[in-house]
């Protein structure tokens, strides 16, 4: 059972007030809040061992080298990888764009996405579709939010890359991706996951779902931001090419010639966000302090409360399916013809609550069905019934004047 | 229409208030954006409705309802009233300027005659102040036969006639300012006195008569006149005194005063005032166009320039 005293003891935010309301924050599906031993492991760093890793060979030098470690350590065992198979990047975005740039695709590969990827998981694609000729196919979802795994099965035929999202931040619904990925490599295939949503509410098991990669950020499981992670099979990792080089990403170069170091230096080019990863450990610490059951049962019970209140109220349409079960932590919503960010400001005039309103980064989505926009509510195991409530009384108010 | 009047608004407000100035930003931006016609998608407009509404909703629900299913209305209306009244604001200021009123040429309220003390409104000499108020574009010299009365700088190309009560505060107000523009316009220049009240009536025949016996002497007179104190002037002994200060021959004054030549003169002058539609105290024809009540000095100078300012 979560204790909310000793979770507003961590989290500085939780009970602070503005303008005289309360904060309720409801977009942790965009930026979780930050523990105070987050913030402390990286004030640590820059009041205590300011200093590079793996390249200077002083005292404070080796004690960041060694956090750094530590932090490959406690990421790896988080996803169940080798050390070596974790790649520190700015975030989700780079560590999908890595992807793109380094593998080797030719003119004619296939890539498949579905039509609710992230732009981080839909521009790349288009880009190379022009630049170098691969073929870009969608898969349609269904009403529930899954993709269609017959279309999928014909689809896959031939790919090259599955580049798929795991948990979708528009509607919060998690693909099968086990099935995804097995049916992938069946036909040769290999597969990528946005899991960005999904690390922060659900315990990922890389081995168990043999994903070749997977990506997600720090910033989404109550890590700094900047640091974003790409997981990859060792032996897949080796075959691709470095996306960005330079400093640390090579044992020697000389006027004419280079040795690139191995896996994962060298995807890792130039000076990394330290005190982020540093940061980035100590969160993923804390997580598992709090446990996937506990996080994952906060959720539940308030998405419960939320989409059953939701439903009653008049106008208001759910993206994706009904069932909260399947929604994860995520709870979009919208009403035909009311530019949602209007009952996003109203709700945070009125109570103080933050939720985000538009179209997620998926505007691909939302042009196609001719949707203007959302409101989308995301929670985690921070946010309490007593919020919820608040959320609820003051939707009821909001929808009664539009 | 709701990001334009947002502009409007908040760069007034914005030059107190920085808040304010980047609201100010966010308008010009959702502005520039409709008037380039890409869509306003900067979220504003939501963004402020909301809060209005918030603040209704907290007091009504039913206003709140009203205000956002009527806000592009709502938002027409309050632009159509500001630009009204932005055109009266600017106007007023062009006219403060010019005229010296907000109101505009000759609408500046103030007293020019008033016999009785009663609203300062203006009548004819002897009667009651008249309840409604006169026009200014019916004051004219057309017609007006001015030549008994003291005139200076004869052949100039502008002509200046101030019509003027030694009483009046309001002449006494302008006479500095209309001094100063005969000297650095050197412009022809006529004073007519109007007796406002009753008690000054015989200073129209003593003017009449240091102008006929003493020609230019008469304007060192006249600006004394001006000077002393109002009450002071009521009195002929007090009168004669002045005179003989400035070396008149009083009883060759009071024969030309008593000579009835010099009062049908008088009423002569004062009759052809009176054809002007005068109706107060001090009323200034700057080359015929009248100006009733003091003005600032700019506008008398704005009149004879051809430029507002120079």
């Amino acid at each position: 059972m979560l204790e909310y005293k000793k979770l507003k003891e961590d989290f500085p935010l939780l009970g602070k007030e503005i303008k005289g309301k309360k904060i309720i924050y409801f977009d942790s599906a965009c930026m979780s809040l930050k523990p105070k031993q987050v913030i402390e492991a990286m004030n640590e760093y820059y009041f205590e061992y300011p200093a590079c890793s793996g390249r200077s060979s002083h005292r404070l030098g080796e004690i960041v080298t060694k956090k750094i470690k530590e932090a490959r350590q406690i990421i790896s065992k988080f996803i169940n990888a080798e050390e070596r198979e974790i790649i520190f990047l700015r975030n989700t975005t780079e560590a999908i764009n890595l992807i793109a740039n380094s593998f080797n695709f030719k003119e004619g590969d296939i890539v498949l996405t579905s039509d609710k990827e992230h732009n981080s998981n839909l521009i790349p694609w288009q880009i190379l579709a022009r630049k170098k000729g691969i073929s870009h196919i969608i898969i349609r979802t269904s009403e529930d939010g899954i993709i269609d795994l017959e279309d999928y099965q014909e689809q896959v035929k031939g790919a090259k890359l599955v580049s798929i999202v795991y948990t979708s931040n528009l509607d919060g619904v998690s693909m099968p991706v086990k099935k995804i990925i097995k049916i992938a490599h069946e036909n040769g295939a290999l597969v990528l996951l946005d899991a960005a949503q999904s690390a922060a509410n659900q315990r990922i098991d890389v081995k168990d779902l043999d994903v070749d990669f997977l990506a997600f950020s720090g910033h989404k499981l109550l890590g700094p931001t900047g640091t974003g992670v790409l997981y990859g099979k060792l032996n897949e990792l080796e075959k691709l090419d470095s996306f960005l080089v330079g400093g640390n990403t090579v044992d020697y170069s000389t006027y004419t010639d280079y040795k690139m170091l191995n896996v994962p230096e060298k995807f890792e080019a130039g000076l990394q966000d330290y005190a982020g990863i540093i940061g980035l450990g100590k969160a993923i610490g804390y997580l598992e302090s709090i446990g996937f059951n506990e996080i994952q049962e906060q959720e539940q019970k308030l998405n419960k409360y939320i989409t059953e209140e939701l439903i009653k109220l008049p106008k208001i349409k759910i993206i994706g399916p009904i069932d909260y079960s399947l929604r994860s932590s995520i709870i979009s919503f919208y009403i035909e013809g009311v530019d949602m960010h209007q009952v996003a400001t109203m709700l945070e005039e009125m109570s103080g609550i933050m939720i985000r309103a538009g179209q997620h980064c998926v505007h691909s989505w939302f042009n196609d069905r001719k949707i203007k926009n959302s409101a989308r509510i995301s929670l985690y195991f921070y946010n309490t019934m007593t919020e919820a409530e608040e959320l609820i009384r003051s939707l009821n108010k909001i929808i009664k004047i539009l | 229409m709701f990001c334009v009047l947002a502009l409007i608004i908040f760069s007034i407000l914005g030059i107190f208030s920085a808040t304010h100035r980047e609201l100010a930003k966010e308008a010009l931006d959702c502005v520039f954006r409709r008037v380039t016609f890409r869509p306003c998608n900067t979220g504003f407009k939501e963004k402020l409705k909301s809060r209005i509404l918030v603040r209704l909703l907290n007091r009504s629900t039913g206003l709140a309802r009203i205000f956002n299913k009527y806000f592009e209305i709502l938002s027409w209306i309050f632009f159509v009233l500001m630009v009204g009244s932005t055109f009266w604001v600017v106007k007023g200021g062009y006219n403060y300027y010019m005229y010296g009123s907000c109101n505009g040429l000759n609408q500046s309220g103030f007293c020019a005659f008033d016999p009785k003390g009663e609203n300062n409104k203006v009548t004819d000499i002897s009667q009651q102040c008249g309840v409604v108020e006169k026009k200014e574009e019916n004051v004219t010299l057309k017609n007006i036969d001015l030549s008994t009365f003291p005139t200076k700088n004869i052949g100039a190309k502008d002509t200046v006639v101030l019509v003027g009560c030694y009483e009046c505060d309001y002449t006494r107000k302008a006479y500095p300012d209309i001094q100063k523009l005969i000297k650095d316009k050197k412009t022809n220049y006529i004073f007519a006195h109007y007796p406002a009240k009753e008690d000054t009536n015989y200073l129209s025949e003593v003017g009449y008569c240091v102008y006929k016996e003493y020609g230019d002497k008469f304007w060192a007179f006249n600006d004394y006149l001006f000077t002393v104190d109002k009450v002071e002037i009521y009195q002929p002994e007090y009168i004669k005194m002045i005179l003989e200060n400035f070396k008149f021959d009083v009883k060759k004054i009071n024969d030309c005063i008593n000579d009835p030549v010099t009062k049908s003169v008088v009423d002569m002058q004062v009759g052809q005032l009176r054809k002007t539609h005068l109706y107060g105290t001090p009323t200034v024809f700057i080359n015929g166009e009248a100006l009733v009540g003091p003005k600032p000095y700019r506008v008398y100078k704005s009149m004879l320039n051809k430029f507002i300012i120079f």
